[in-house]
Parts: C-alpha cells; structure tokens; sequence
C-alpha cells in the first residue's frame, strides 16, 4: 500500500516560513555563542610563485592582484596567532609573479618589519624589488630606514642611503639621511665633511637650512671634543679651570680659539668649564 | 557576395544568442567590479582597475569565441540546414571563410563594446586616457581570431563536448607555451626534439599579452607587436586552410 502525502498549498507555505524562522533563530544563537575573533592559529599554502605564473595562465598580473589584496586582509586580521610565519612565502609569490609590481614590496616590508618585526626580512623583499627595478632609489631609501630604524644598525643604514642618493634620480634629501646616518655614528669628522658637501650644493632654502643646523651641532660637538681635552689638560695642571679660553692659548695648549659655525666665539663658563655655542640645533642622539 | 551573406547571417545568429549577451554584460560587469576591488588595496588602485577590468575583458571574450565557436559548424550539420547552403552555388570553404568572418564580426562588436564601456569607466576613475589600452584590446582582437579558427576548426569534424575540450585545452597550452623555454635545456635530446617541433606548431598565446606593459607603463616593443600581428595572419590563416581541407572530405548523411 502506498503512503501518499498530500498537503494544502497554504499548509506547506506556512511550514516553510517557520522552516527558515528556525533556521534565522539558529543562526542568531549560533553567533551569540561563537566567538569568530578569538585568537586562533591559521594555515596558508601557496605554490612557488614560478609556478603559480604558469597556472595562473597568462592572468598573472590578475593573480597577483588578487593575492595581494587577500594579503592586506588576512594580515589586518590581528587574532591569527601565527600568520607572520608566512609572511615572506606570500610575498614572494607575489612579487615573482608580478616582479616590477611595486607596492608590494612597500607594503609587505612594513609589515614585516614594524608588525613581524623581522627587519633583515624586509630588507631582503626591499633588495630584491630592487634587483627587479634597479632604477628605482625608493628600495634603498627604505632599506635604510628599515636597518636605521628597526634594526638599530647605523652603517647599514648609512650604506643603503648612499646607494638610495648615488641613484641619479634620488631626491637630494637622501643625501641628507646618508649624513645624519654618520653623524648617529658619532664620526663627527666625515658627518661634518659630508654635511659641508650638502652645505655647498644646497638648492633651496631647506637643504641649506638643514645643513646649517646639523654643521652647526657637529662643529660644536668637534671643537668641544677639543676644548674638554684641553681643558683636562689645564685642571691637571692648573687645578682649575682656566679663567677664558684665551688663557688657554696663553698657556700653549691651543693654537688658535676655534669660533662656531656662525663665526661666533663660543661661549665659556669658567666655574664650570662647559662650552655652549651661540646658537645650536640638538638633533636627537639616540634612536 | 556569397561569402559576405553566410558571414552576415552567423554574425545575426551569433547575437541572437542569449549565451551571447549573457557573457558580454557579465564582462561588462566584472570589469566595472574593478572599482569594488580596487578599494581594497593599498597604493596603486589605477593598476588594480586596469588589471581586472582588462582580465575581465579577455576572459568573457574568450568565452565567447570558444562556446560560439564551437557550434558554427555543428549546428547547421545536426540542423540539416548545411544540404541547403551547400546546395547553393557556394564551395564549402567560402561556406567556412563567411562563418568564421561572421564570428569575427561577432567577436569585433562584443569586444569593441565592452571596450568603449571601459574606456569611459576608466577616463571616470581616472581623469585620464590611455592609449595604449587600444594596443592592448588589438592585439586581444589577434588572439580572439585565433582561438576562433581552433574552435572553428574542431566544429567542422566533432561535436560541441569535444570541440570545447579541445579549443580550451589549445588556449591553455597556448598560454603557457612560454615555459617551454625555461626548461628544454633539461630535456633529453629526443624529447627535446619532440618538444621543439610541439611548440612551434601548437599556437602561442602568450605574445599577445601585453597586460603587464600596460598596467606598469612599460615602453612597448614595436617589433614584437608586428611579429604578433604577422604570426595570428598566418597562423589564422593556416587554421582555416586546415579546416578547408578537412570540412572538403567530409560526407554528409
């Protein structure tokens, strides 16, 4: 015997509005209790990007379009416990795919290096954008910026700023990161050689400016090397401290009394022995 | 005269088709999506609208000539209406220069729409024109025509499953063909052999995919261009010569 069902057509709406009302109500207990941004560990995999270029046929540019906006997503995404182990693996794919595709190398070395914290990885993504577009001074600069400022190394950053500004298509300010890279390194000689240099050649009002403040510190930070020197001298001999810098000409220690940047004489506070120049910049020492 | 007239008629037929308008407005669609997806980048969102409307472009037309291909052949034989056009004072291979000319018309007003669609949606996102954008949509028109004389070609002596495989298997191979030179040097002397003479024969898509000179405003190589232009004349050409002969042979029951 067959079993027939046979329903009213309003009978069957009615069960189907309250079907799907189940499935709303649910769904809205289902959120209530899941915690969809809880910290989680995640899972990538992406072939070499050689090999994605071939199965991306012929939409490689399209690829790795798509790849790197699903990259700035997915590393917006601050629950996922361990998605900077991947880091460099993804763009790398993207970048061989799409090799003089820019921003890439931007982006991905500002991740790694202010939110991964892995500022040789980001140098490495940078030089390799910059084998790929060897024109392009913006590789170097930001290598630079990335060894001076996360990986706390000075002349590795004074080597890639000088790379950036020996580019023949480099803005002048780079010349200036190179200088101010020495100066941090305290070779106050060769800072104030190259500041002179910028000095001299200085276009506009701002680099002249610039390289009149730093002169400014660095003269006075090489003539008060001086001057303390002697001045020891003088207190060992003396047992205090000379009454005028000129005394310290009299008695044969200095030659001739340095003046500042300005041409200004310097001033000495004899109860002290401290040496302030006239007018100074103070550029931050430490970093 | 006659020729022209089949040409005309498949043209006609061709965007009757509801499969037709249905991939032309997606294209259009997805390449006007660009500007949703171009919001989620950061830095150059120009590169990112350019690289998926002209994607979008390519692969909706490509459909086209494929799945609009395939049938040109086919139909009028499973039709019967191939007895009364042959029954006409027309050489079979008018009959397949007029159907492919017809489909090249076809191919010619989707492409050229959805062309002048972008253009606009470009200059409106952009303030600007790029002309190279019409190198780029040319040289696309070259690759259409020759995917069309595959597909074309399987149409004339298979049916439309096969003649898909085979059209889409050629256009894939077409644009990874390229790759061949990075690793024939690993080859064995006979397979080497073999592979050389496979790759010259089998199309080469990859020429005409000037996409990333575009997108990154690279100078474009004149030369190539020409040598582009020169291999789909004669590589269409030997296409629709193949598929002559073949379509010559072949009875009808």
């Amino acid at each position: 015997m067959k079993l027939q069902i046979v329903m009213k057509s309003w009978l069957l709406k009615i069960i189907f509005v309250f079907l799907i009302a189940i499935a709303g109500f649910l769904q809205y207990e289902y959120d209530n209790h899941a915690d969809y941004f809880r910290a989680q560990k995640t899972f990538v995999t992406l072939p070499p990007g050689k090999t994605l270029k071939i199965l991306s046929f012929g939409f490689h540019n399209l690829t790795a379009d798509m790849l790197y906006i699903w990259s700035i997503q997915f590393y917006s995404n601050y629950n996922l416990t361990n998605s900077y182990l991947y880091l460099e693996d993804i763009y790398n794919a993207i970048t061989d795919l799409s090799p003089r595709y820019k921003e890439p190398y931007l982006v991905g070395s500002w991740i790694m290096a202010i939110e991964a914290k892995q500022p040789e990885m980001a140098i490495r993504l940078l030089q390799k954008g910059k084998k790929n577009m060897p024109d392009d001074w913006m590789f170097d600069s930001e290598s630079g910026y990335c060894a001076y400022k996360y990986k706390k190394d000075l002349k590795l950053a004074e080597y890639y700023y000088s790379l950036a500004a020996s580019n023949p298509n480099a803005p002048e300010f780079l010349k200036r990161q190179k200088a101010h890279m020495i100066f941090l390194e305290d070779d106050w000689d060769d800072a104030y050689i190259v500041w002179l240099d910028i000095y001299k050649k200085a276009k506009d009002d701002l680099e002249r400016t610039s390289a009149t403040n730093h002169l400014r510190q660095i003269k006075f930070e090489i003539d008060n090397r001086m001057f303390q020197a002697r001045i020891s001298s003088f207190v060992q001999t003396y047992k205090r401290f000379p009454r005028s810098l000129n005394e310290l000409q009299r008695v044969g220690l200095i030659d001739e009394i340095p003046k500042d940047f300005d041409g200004k004489d310097y001033i000495y506070d004899p109860s002290t022995g401290q040496i302030t120049a006239q007018r100074m910049s103070i550029w931050k020492k430490s970093f | 005269m006659r020729i022209k007239a089949i040409a005309f008629n498949t043209f006609k037929e061709a965007v009757r088709n509801k499969v037709f308008y249905l991939l032309v407005v997606l294209g259009i669609v997805s390449a006007l999506s660009s500007v949703i997806i171009s919001m989620l980048t950061l830095g150059d969102k120009e590169k990112i609208l350019k690289d998926v409307g002209l994607a979008s472009i390519d692969f909706f037309c490509v459909l086209i000539a494929i799945f609009t291909g395939i049938n040109l052949v086919y139909k009028e034989i499973e039709k019967r209406t191939i007895f009364n056009i042959l029954s006409k004072p027309i050489s079979r291979g008018s009959f397949i220069l007029g159907k492919f000319m017809g489909l090249s018309l076809t191919l010619l007003v989707a492409l050229s729409s959805m062309t002048v669609i972008f253009f606009i949606f470009l200059f409106l996102a952009t303030g600007s024109f790029d002309f190279k954008i019409l190198a780029y949509f040319f040289l696309l028109y070259l690759e259409l025509l020759v995917i069309t004389s595959i597909s074309l070609l399987f149409s004339s002596f298979s049916t439309p499953i096969l003649s898909s495989i085979f059209t889409i298997s050629l256009y894939l191979i077409g644009t990874v063909s390229w790759t061949f030179n990075e690793f024939k040097n690993q080859l064995t002397p006979v397979a080497n052999f073999i592979g050389h003479i496979l790759y010259y024969i089998l199309p080469n898509l990859a020429k005409f995919n000037i996409k990333n000179e575009l997108v990154l405003d690279e100078n474009l190589n004149s030369y190539l261009i020409f040598n582009g232009i020169l291999y789909a004349v004669c590589y269409t050409s030997a296409l629709l010569i193949l598929t002559m002969i073949i379509f010559r042979k072949r009875e009808f029951q």
